[in-house]
């Protein structure tokens, strides 16, 4: 989950930062299931080691 | 046929290879500025204009990491652009590599960038893996889109849909396949109903396949035949091939042909996009101890899996998988032709025959995966596309010694097989 997450992150970071940040939310909700959305969100609840920080950033804006 | 350019790039750098040509086409003046006007989003192609004009996108500074000499990749580059029509072919191993969605997009850039798309003898055209998996991405059998590519998320998509079938529809997407292993694994993913695919032998890091499978109440598998998966179903169903009921195949160009008809003059998004490619390595380096690359594949006598294909006389052809290496690799490791070998990655290790093979480039070895007492997939890894999720197969480090038996994962898979093949006796089931 980190490993992939970051890997989306890494994509959209050629953006400016609102663009990639925005961007990232909109694959997480579009691509990833439910429960793995809710993994990732206990996870940055829970410092979110690892993870790269634009991916933290649009974990916390997905409702 | 001729081709005038053989750009033989190293495993892994397709994305820096396509950089390096858009970075050509753009920097000699290249662009066909009015397509691009008439038919591109002009902001994001500007902003892809900037990215791509960067001296580090250049065929000279990609050279030591694609391999290919900078001169070759101008001048392809140059002839793509200038040579008339000009259409890109590829194949299903692009979208094989964790950057592979972003080589779907550098190669959309190049083809929108040089005016080469929306007519006959131009555009961007897949050649997909199986026969109908365009037939199948059209009906809807995405996790995460209906038929025609609408997203379940969308309200008034799913209304209709819902109103159509008569069933209440969720919102949200469903698990690909690695996911829903893990979740498998995790205890959160209870059923699995396999029709015509076989996961255990065609999928990465074929341990972990086996632990989500163990790790399902009910797999059901509908093939033709028992394939490697059937060995993990707890009911197994008869399947029909396709000369056995009617049904429709749709390949790529069809499904082209009939976009082109519907959007003349237009993209189905309205214009089209262009989007920042910058090349990141996977995270698959060689090392130490597993200091070359694999890459697996297909040959044309054996087909996927061989589920198929291996009951035939095509077994003539190619009746086991063998490993295809450089001279100089296999002299330093003291492996002749023919030899057992020892194939090991942080995934797994299997044995195979040893082929020397001038085509191999240097630190790089090949092989099949239509043997199921092989394994290549024991030896791929669980590194994936970062959009699609689809497979890194093309790249795997591995290190290759010479072996005398059969490694412990095959020894492991002939006495499952034997089990989980053999017809219980009525007085057995008793």
């Amino acid at each position: 989950m980190v490993h992939n997450a970051n890997q989306i992150a890494l994509y959209f970071a050629a953006y400016p930062r609102e663009e990639a940040i925005a961007s990232i939310v909109d694959h997480l909700k579009k691509f990833w299931e439910h429960r793995m959305r809710q993994q990732i969100i206990q996870y940055v609840a829970k410092g979110g080691a690892g993870l790269h920080e634009l991916v933290v950033e649009a974990v916390k804006r997905i409702k | 046929m001729r081709a005038d350019y053989h750009l033989p790039l190293r495993p892994g750098t397709n994305v820096a290879m396509i950089n390096a040509m858009a970075h050509v086409v753009v920097t000699e003046g290249l662009v066909v500025e009015n397509f691009v006007n008439e038919r591109c989003d002009l902001a994001a192609f500007e902003q892809w204009r900037a990215f791509i004009l960067e001296q580090r996108n250049s065929p000279e500074a990609l050279e030591t990491v694609t391999g290919v000499p900078a001169g070759d990749i101008r001048a392809a580059a140059r002839l793509y652009a200038t040579g008339g029509n000009a259409a890109i072919y590829y194949g299903l191993g692009v979208t094989e590599h964790s950057q592979g969605s972003t080589m779907v997009i550098g190669m959309a850039n190049l083809a929108m960038a040089t005016g080469n798309l929306g007519r006959r003898g131009v555009g961007v055209n897949p050649l997909r893996g199986q026969n109908n998996v365009q037939g199948s991405c059209d009906i809807g059998s995405f996790p995460h889109e209906f038929s025609g590519y609408r997203h379940v998320s969308d309200d008034a998509v799913r209304h209709s849909f819902e109103r159509a079938w008569q069933v209440p529809l969720e919102r949200e997407p469903g698990l690909r396949i690695s996911n829903m292993l893990e979740a498998a694994c995790d205890g959160t993913f209870k059923g699995l109903y396999a029709q015509g695919e076989d996961i255990v032998q065609s999928d990465p890091n074929t341990q972990h396949v086996a632990a989500g499978l163990a790790a399902i109440e009910c797999v059901v598998v509908q093939d033709l035949f028992l394939n490697e998966t059937a060995s993990y179903a707890h009911v197994f169903l008869p399947g029909s091939s396709f000369l056995e009921k009617d049904g429709t195949f749709i390949l790529a160009a069809c499904n082209g042909r009939a976009m082109r008809r519907r959007r003349k003059g237009s993209f189905v998004r309205g214009k089209g996009r262009f989007m920042i490619t910058e090349f990141i390595p996977t995270d698959e380096r060689t090392t130490e101890r597993f200091p070359l690359i694999l890459t697996t594949g297909r040959i044309l006598s054996q087909y996927n899996v061989g589920a198929q294909t291996r009951r035939t006389e095509n077994n003539v052809w190619h009746h086991e998988d063998v490993l295809e290496i450089r001279p100089w690799d296999a002299e330093n490791r003291g492996i002749r032709d023919g030899d057992l070998v020892s194939l090991s990655s942080r995934a797994g290790e299997i044995t195979l025959p040893a082929q020397i093979s001038e085509r191999m480039q240097p630190g790089v070895v090949y092989t099949t995966f239509h043997h199921a007492m092989t394994g290549a997939n024991v030896v791929t890894t669980e590194f994936a596309d970062w959009s699609t999720s689809c497979p890194e197969y093309k790249v795997t480090a591995v290190e290759v010694r010479p072996a005398k038996r059969l490694s412990v994962w095959q020894e492991h898979y002939k006495e499952t097989k034997r089990l989980t093949t053999q017809i219980v006796s009525q007085s057995g089931a008793d």
